[in-house]
């Protein structure tokens, strides 16, 4: 199925790209997803799918947009 | 007394006299300095129902004991008036090179009061004050301001000024310093402004008396390049703030269409990284090694100095997707000296209007031509339009009528800082209850609700965040003068901070007397409101009513039909006035201020409102 994946911030520099479409074999989770994005696992994330708070081990769907953020501070 | 000199510089612009007062080591311990100084200052001197561009108002600078010391990040002072937006007191911070000049001075605040007689600019050099004539430049933007400064003073000395729009008492003109830093939301500019006083000038060459000078030369700048590194580390800079535009279209948390929207597919196009690409140089404040300002040429060719709620407000809020033509409109309110986020607010609010009837008049969204001639005449005042718009989104909404003021995205008069909080309940209750008005300076917990709570929930927990925020960013790093950035977005310790204040004080404090600090003060802050506005009830505290509107809701998107519940936020507010020690108005009562020492404050309070016992 296919993912599509925004980095925001400064993780699209360490992940050295943006935004694109990831394949993901049926039933795959927000955690095998990451395991596919080259990002430190120390830092702090917030993660989003489609627009909503997403546990780390919840499977994604066809068509899903996940979003991966440092946590913000609102300036 | 180390760190603090014990001076305070007060200037009488009617009588063109100056004096140098003392205050003693209890006052010191009590305030701390910036806000805490600032709040405690105008509530003893501006009597309740002064006029805000009277001379009777006053205009104070705030310094704290680490400001203008190298160290994370230092370089900032406190400008702050009775608000001729919201009728009380009100204050901001910018960087400024006025923090190491003004205690070099051997100041730690500066009080100024009366009129001028003629345009003026306060020219400080360690004992000695001059008022020197300023027609030269009024009239003028800030940009030619700082030039004319510059070049009579030299480019390292401490500079405050004010744009068209402080001349002309706009309620939202700003202090600028630095060419790229502005502070004073509530229209401190505008006080500036009423007094005839176009700038102030610093230069100090004195050495600020500490603790331990030499502990605190190399614990302090060390941090500076600790801070430094992390930075790098991290790229937070790479964007700064503006990152957070993508996150929050991606969650329905951006500002679209005077806030009707929450998302939009054209946010990208003045995204951080839109934002980066296009950089052409960085600007920072003093003692500061992760520089947040992001230059852009804008439509005009001219360099215009860019943060998330600049891209936010003057961008999508206003359905502006064009980078230069969003670095015009910031430039523009830079250059007249109005602040950003109000002057945002205003245009998207007047579109609004024109939208629902309200009023008639030529302006659209998207249109960022007509947007720069509206600011233009806000900040001159041009015509009836002008009046109005220099007024605010408020005082708008009760001219035009028509249930135009549930619409103003506004609190106690300050607009919205670019969160939109359709459905996001803890941080409309941070826009609710933040001591001036509708700022996310002091409490920001948007991540905090989806991450560690949900988004749904109107529980003590998210009261709670917003007062630990309260008490660290509206408190600790207000009074110490200081910016949070190294703490909130690189994870710089706060424990770091009475470390600085011990070593350069000499005192033992903890964070928990940070916290009782900043808990005074806010209470301060409510007494001052309490004696403006003794029929206070509850609503203050209520984010703008179209939040609770449900034919508002998102037709789409992740938060698709959900608004905030008025009773739900309501309980929410309850929480949070329980957790304070504050009546069902939302004032602390008598017990919350005896605890916090301000029985003599709450006896002045009580001639003008009633407190709960």
């Amino acid at each position: 199925m296919k993912i599509r994946v925004k980095l925001i911030g400064p993780l699209m520099y360490e992940a050295g790209f943006s935004e694109k479409e990831i394949d993901l074999p049926t039933a795959a989770t927000v955690e095998s997803l990451l395991e596919l994005i080259p990002l430190s696992k120390q830092r702090p994330k917030i993660i989003t799918r489609n627009g909503k708070a997403v546990a780390p081990r919840e499977p994604l769907e066809e068509g899903d947009k996940v979003a991966i953020s440092p946590i913000y501070s609102g300036g | 007394m180390y760190g603090w000199t014990g001076n305070i510089l007060r200037v009488n612009l009617s009588a063109k006299t100056f004096k140098k007062e003392t205050y003693s080591q209890e006052f010191a311990e009590k305030w701390v300095g910036g806000r805490g100084f600032a709040a405690k200052i105008l509530y003893d001197e501006v009597k309740p129902g002064t006029d805000p561009f009277g001379p009777d108002n006053k205009f104070i600078v705030a310094l704290g004991p680490i400001a203008g010391i190298p160290a994370p990040n230092t370089g900032k002072a406190v400008v702050a008036a009775k608000s001729p937006l919201t009728g009380f007191y009100g204050d901001g911070n910018l960087g400024t090179r006025v923090s190491e000049h003004l205690r070099k001075a051997g100041y730690d605040a500066l009080i100024v009061e009366g009129k001028a007689a003629r345009p003026t600019m306060l020219s400080i050099e360690d004992d000695k004050v001059e008022f020197v004539p300023a027609e030269a430049v009024w009239g003028k933007g800030t940009y030619a301001v700082n030039d004319w400064i510059y070049g009579r003073y030299g480019k390292g000395v401490g500079v405050l000024n004010i744009g068209q729009g402080g001349e002309n008492l706009c309620r939202y003109a700003v202090v600028r310093s630095l060419e790229g830093r502005a502070g004073g939301r509530p229209g401190i500019g505008a006080v500036m402004g009423s007094k005839l006083l176009k700038a102030i000038v610093v230069k100090g060459t004195r050495t600020i008396l500490q603790a331990d000078p030499q502990a605190m030369k190399i614990l302090g700048p060390g941090d500076l390049k600790k801070v430094g590194q992390i930075d790098k580390q991290t790229g937070w800079s790479i964007q700064s703030t503006t990152g957070v535009l993508s996150w929050c279209n991606e969650v329905a948390g951006l500002p679209v269409r005077n806030f009707r929207k929450t998302h939009h597919p054209d946010a990208w196009k003045i995204d951080g990284e839109r934002l980066n690409n296009a950089r052409v140089a960085t600007y920072g404040c003093p003692n500061c090694t992760m520089r947040c300002g992001i230059t852009i040429h804008d439509h005009e060719g001219r360099e215009s100095e860019l943060d998330y709620e600049n891209i936010g407000l003057l961008g999508a809020n206003l359905e502006i997707f064009d980078l230069p033509q969003v670095g015009s409109l910031n430039y523009l309110c830079d250059d007249y000296g109005l602040d950003t986020m109000s002057a945002g607010c205003v245009l998207s609010f007047y579109a609004d209007a024109i939208d629902h009837g309200a009023t008639s008049g030529d302006f659209a969204f998207g249109d960022a031509e007509r947007a720069k001639t509206l600011l233009r005449a806000a900040a001159l005042r041009e015509g009836k339009l002008g009046h109005l718009l220099a007024d605010g989104s408020l005082r708008m909404a009760r001219e035009f009528g028509h249930g135009s003021e549930a619409y103003a995205m506004q609190v106690k008069g300050l607009e919205c800082a670019a969160y939109n909080c359709k459905f996001i309940p803890g941080q409309a209750l941070a826009f609710g209850v933040a001591a001036i008005g509708a700022h996310h300076r002091e409490a920001w917990i948007i991540t905090f609700e989806l991450k560690h709570t949900t988004r749904e929930s109107y529980g003590p927990e998210k009261a709670a965040k917003v007062i630990e925020l309260q008490r660290i960013r509206g408190g600790m790093f207000e009074f110490m003068v200081a910016c949070r950035f190294p703490w909130i977005e690189l994870g710089w310790g706060l424990d770091n901070y009475p470390k600085y204040f011990n070593t350069v004080t000499g005192l033992n404090w903890s964070l928990d007397d940070m916290w009782r600090t900043a808990d005074r003060i806010y209470s301060m802050i409510k007494l001052n409101y309490l004696r403006e506005f003794p029929d206070v009830t509850r609503k203050a505290d209520y984010p703008p009513a179209v939040w609770f509107d449900p034919s508002n809701a998102d037709r789409e998107g992740p938060i698709a039909g959900l608004v905030l519940e008025a009773d739900k936020y309501d309980g929410l507010l309850q929480h949070y006035y329980d957790q304070r020690g504050y009546d069902r108005r939302g004032i602390p009562t008598k017990t919350t201020l005896k605890k916090l020492g301000l029985e003599e404050e709450a006896a002045a309070a009580e001639k003008y409102g009633k407190l709960e016992p």
